[in-house]
């Protein structure tokens, strides 16, 4: 029995009214920007109208990304208290706007009119520099994803790096240097020793994570976002998660049943030949599971999440780095906080979960197939083919993104609502004795282990 | 070449921390003056008195009556207690005899409030480890039960003025008694809840194991009691140790562990102790005779006098000995008032668990010994 079950009814509509809200704006911006405009101007013989054009195109990720971050970091902060208010058989804010549906955006406001104090004896520079700096790089992070999880539309093409991944991480050691900066700006001995935890933290945290990383780009040959998420398609057998494309011939062989292919038997001696490799996909199975968790854990060491917050630890610090900040600096930490959250989420799922991919294969999924597609094509032809608001190529990938990274959000809210902290020496003896030692082993069993099978067929 | 690295070379400055008094984790206002080694603790020097009421002198300068309704607030988590603890004392100056019906009542709600005390610690305990979201609200879910209880026949949440000089305040509805045996039977299973939550939590483990060990002999010689000397291996409890009321006909097992106790310890100390506390008040409801529950020789208003003569009494509250000492010269305000609160005991053996361990083990260790600050400031 659900004791909650209208709360929890309450909390799937304002999720996805928040969704709907947030990635309905991205998209009439980006079109506005992308498409739109473009288009008006596309019979225009001038060369202000050319600029104009190329300056909108090169413009849209990033306009994408401004509209993005703040309303969803909003309705990032609404649904976590939310969720834990589920968890704990409260009803959380439901006061603000129906059920509680703007109770962030007001937050959001009071803290944008509250005094900004600079406390005494604080280095005003640093202390106001600190928020830009833990906050720019979840920008500039999170822009060659956006090739990747539209499923490289043309629009979004420009932020795509053929290092990007190399890129995403390079950035995403970034903010530590801000927390270090206002913790030791602050003039707080809390700050500075939250922001001396936090540099220890990210150090040792960012190893594991980085090695994860490295061994799904080692399976599968690039650093592209956008080639590794294409990589994956078709279906669940075929994602990183599950043997880093080990799987793949077995997906293969399961579609030739389908169809009934009498030579279906053969394919699979075809892609297992011998027992090395049928040893192979299952070590790599066994690797790429325990990558997902570690990958999981370094992220929530790197975001200072429970039960990794120790450089904001309240019940000891009082708030850590951020103690001494207020107002807008203070909104600003929180924004970047949370849009970390969502990064790091968008990065499990492209480089582990299939990006944009639906868990269904083709052949079992009805949304491609054609007898489906066609009459709805048809449909929204206007849509799609005459002011190119929707582009069906991306509508799909994107939403099984959205889906993806926030059940990961979801979980680590999850995790928020159950665990205690960890302390500093555990906290790195965790991470220097098991986590690294544990990569290191997986990236030794996949550089072998990949040789003898074939991944991604 | 080899360099030899000197172990002073690598030596800095210590750093002094003023934990408290505001401190989302200090329970109230307590100061710690920290001196910190990096993050280890070197110094600790606890500075009381933020909220020093002068609840003694007070004490001095009201009314009997009036001083029933203060009391109440020096430990406000266990109220019945204080208020127990005063009426057992003016008692036994008086010669007062308490109807039988009357001490299983204030058997009844003690236990009740023990329950609901202990509950807070566990919600709060668990704040301190950094479970800041999740956990903490369960307790308070059966605690709100508890208060309502207690509400219903005190009329108060938290400051319940139940246990009078000579009796108790009101008898509860029939009713009342069935619900709280539904509670009764109900609530071992969210206890089961807890520990599945708790117990066994791997870093809940890592946390608490071996974490402000408290050997029986410095226990001793700070004069700790309550859960926190139990957990230690001294059977202490002055509810078998030395029977008031109508303890000695109830069954209940003292919670005791056989080596020093750990942080885990004391936990698990209080957690098993509601489940002892619960059985308690199953026993009362069954045996609780009809009958008067106010001594027929006490005024309910000012004209509240005690007999001249003095007299201490003590009871076993959620946080150990709770003793209080009046003396009397037979006017309508008591001579002279002396509280022995086992918060202020409990609180003194802070400095000697703190020193070398991590600044994180501070909250830990402090949040294990459950201190409620007014009751250690009075």
């Amino acid at each position: 029995m659900i004791a909650n079950a209208a709360e929890i009814r309450k909390f799937t509509i304002l999720s996805w009214g928040w969704l709907t809200i947030i990635f309905g704006l991205v998209w009439a911006v980006s079109w506005l920007v992308g498409v739109a405009i473009p288009l008006l101007l596309a019979n225009v013989q001038a060369d202000w109208a050319r600029l104009v054009t190329e300056i909108c195109q090169v413009l849209t990720p990033l306009v994408a990304v401004m509209v993005f971050i703040p309303i969803n970091a909003m309705f990032m902060v609404l649904a976590e208290r939310r969720a834990l208010a589920l968890f704990t058989v409260r009803k959380g804010p439901n006061r603000v706007g129906p059920d509680g549906f703007l109770q962030t955006l007001a937050d959001a406001l009071k803290l944008l009119f509250k005094e900004d104090i600079t406390p005494r004896g604080a280095d005003a520079f640093m202390f106001t520099l600190a928020p830009i700096i833990f906050f720019a790089p979840s920008i500039f992070g999170a822009l060659p994803l956006l090739a990747a999880v539209t499923n490289n539309h043309n629009l979004f093409q420009v932020v795509n790096l053929p290092t990007g991944i190399f890129y995403v991480l390079a950035v995403s050691s970034v903010p530590v240097v801000g927390i270090v900066m206002g913790g030791w700006a602050s003039n707080n001995k809390y700050s500075l020793v939250g922001a001396l935890r936090s540099a220890a933290q990210a150090i040792s945290y960012e190893i594991p994570l980085v090695l994860s990383i490295i061994t799904v780009c080692l399976m599968a040959g690039t650093l592209d976002v956008v080639k590794i998420a294409e990589m994956q398609k078709g279906g669940l057998l075929n994602w990183n998660i599950l043997g880093g494309g080990a799987l793949s011939g077995l997906n293969k062989y399961f579609q030739a049943l389908a169809a009934g292919q009498a030579d279906a038997h053969q394919m699979l001696s075809q892609y297992y030949p011998d027992w090395g490799s049928v040893i192979a996909t299952v070590v790599l199975i066994a690797c790429t599971v325990l990558l997902v968790g570690i990958y999981l854990t370094g992220a929530c060491a790197e975001i200072n999440r429970i039960p990794f917050d120790l450089p904001e630890a309240e019940s000891e610090l009082v708030s850590g780095y951020n103690t001494e900040y207020s107002g807008i600096k203070f909104a600003i930490f929180f924004l970047a906080e949370f849009t970390n959250l969502f990064i790091v989420s968008t990065i499990a799922t492209v480089m582990f979960l299939g990006g944009g991919d639906c868990p269904l294969p083709d052949w079992l999924n009805p949304l491609t197939n054609p007898a489906v597609t066609q009459p709805v094509g048809k449909f929204f032809s206007f849509f799609t083919d005459r002011i190119h608001l929707i582009d069906p190529s991306t509508f799909f990938p994107a939403i099984w993104v959205i889906i993806k990274v926030y059940a990961l959000v979801f979980f680590a809210i999850l995790v928020r609502g159950t665990l205690p902290r960890f302390r500093i020496d555990q906290l790195m003896a965790f991470g220097w004795k098991r986590l690294v030692p544990l990569s290191l082993i997986i990236f030794v069993l996949v550089t072998f282990a990949k040789g003898a099978v074939r991944l991604h067929v | 070449m080899a360099t030899e690295i000197k172990s002073d070379r690598l030596k800095t400055d210590e750093m002094i921390i003023n934990m408290g008094p505001q401190h989302p984790a200090t329970h109230g206002v307590l100061r710690l003056i920290l001196k910190l080694d990096g993050e280890i603790v070197r110094h600790v020097e606890p500075v009381l008195g933020h909220l020093h009421r002068a609840q003694e002198w007070q004490g001095q300068n009201r009314t009997w009556f009036q001083y029933q309704a203060l009391i109440d607030r020096v430990d406000y988590l266990s109220g019945m207690f204080t208020s127990w603890a005063l009426a057992r004392a003016s008692e036994h100056v008086d010669g007062t005899e308490v109807p039988e019906r009357a001490e299983y009542l204030r058997v009844l709600a003690s236990e009740l409030n023990r329950i609901s005390s202990h509950l807070l610690w566990l919600g709060t305990y668990l704040i301190d480890l950094g479970a800041l979201y999740g956990f903490p609200f369960y307790p308070f879910r059966e605690r709100e039960k508890i208060l309502t209880f207690l509400e219903e026949i005190s009329g108060q949440r938290m400051m319940f003025n139940y246990i009078r000089i000579g009796g108790v305040q009101r008898d509860p509805k029939a009713d009342w008694f069935k619900r709280v045996e539904a509670f009764t039977k109900e609530f071992p299973e969210r206890v089961n809840e807890y520990e599945a939550i708790v117990t066994e939590n791997p870093i809940f483990l890592d946390r608490t194991t071996g974490v402000g060990v408290l050997p029986k002999s410095l226990a001793m010689e700070y004069g700790v009691t309550g859960p926190s000397l139990r957990a230690s291996g001294i059977n202490y409890d002055l509810r078998r140790f030395k029977p008031y009321s109508v303890y000695d006909k109830l069954k209940f097992d003292v919670i005791t562990f056989d080596k020093d106790g750990d942080t885990r310890d004391r936990y698990l100390a209080r957690v098993r102790e509601m489940r002892q506390s619960n059985e308690i008040i199953k026993q009362v409801i069954d045996m609780i005779p009809q009958g008067d529950i106010m001594a027929k020789t006490k005024k309910q208003n000012a004209g509240l006098r005690v007999k001249a003569g003095e007299g201490f009494a003590a009871v076993e509250s959620p946080r150990g000995v709770l003793g209080c000492y009046v003396v009397s010269n037979g006017s309508d305000k008591p001579y002279r008032f002396r509280w022995r609160n086992p918060s202020f005991s409990n609180l003194s053996v802070l400095p000697p668990l703190l020193i070398d361990r991590p600044i994180a083990d501070v909250m830990a260790i402090f949040g294990s010994l459950d201190i409620i600050l007014p009751d250690v400031d009075r």
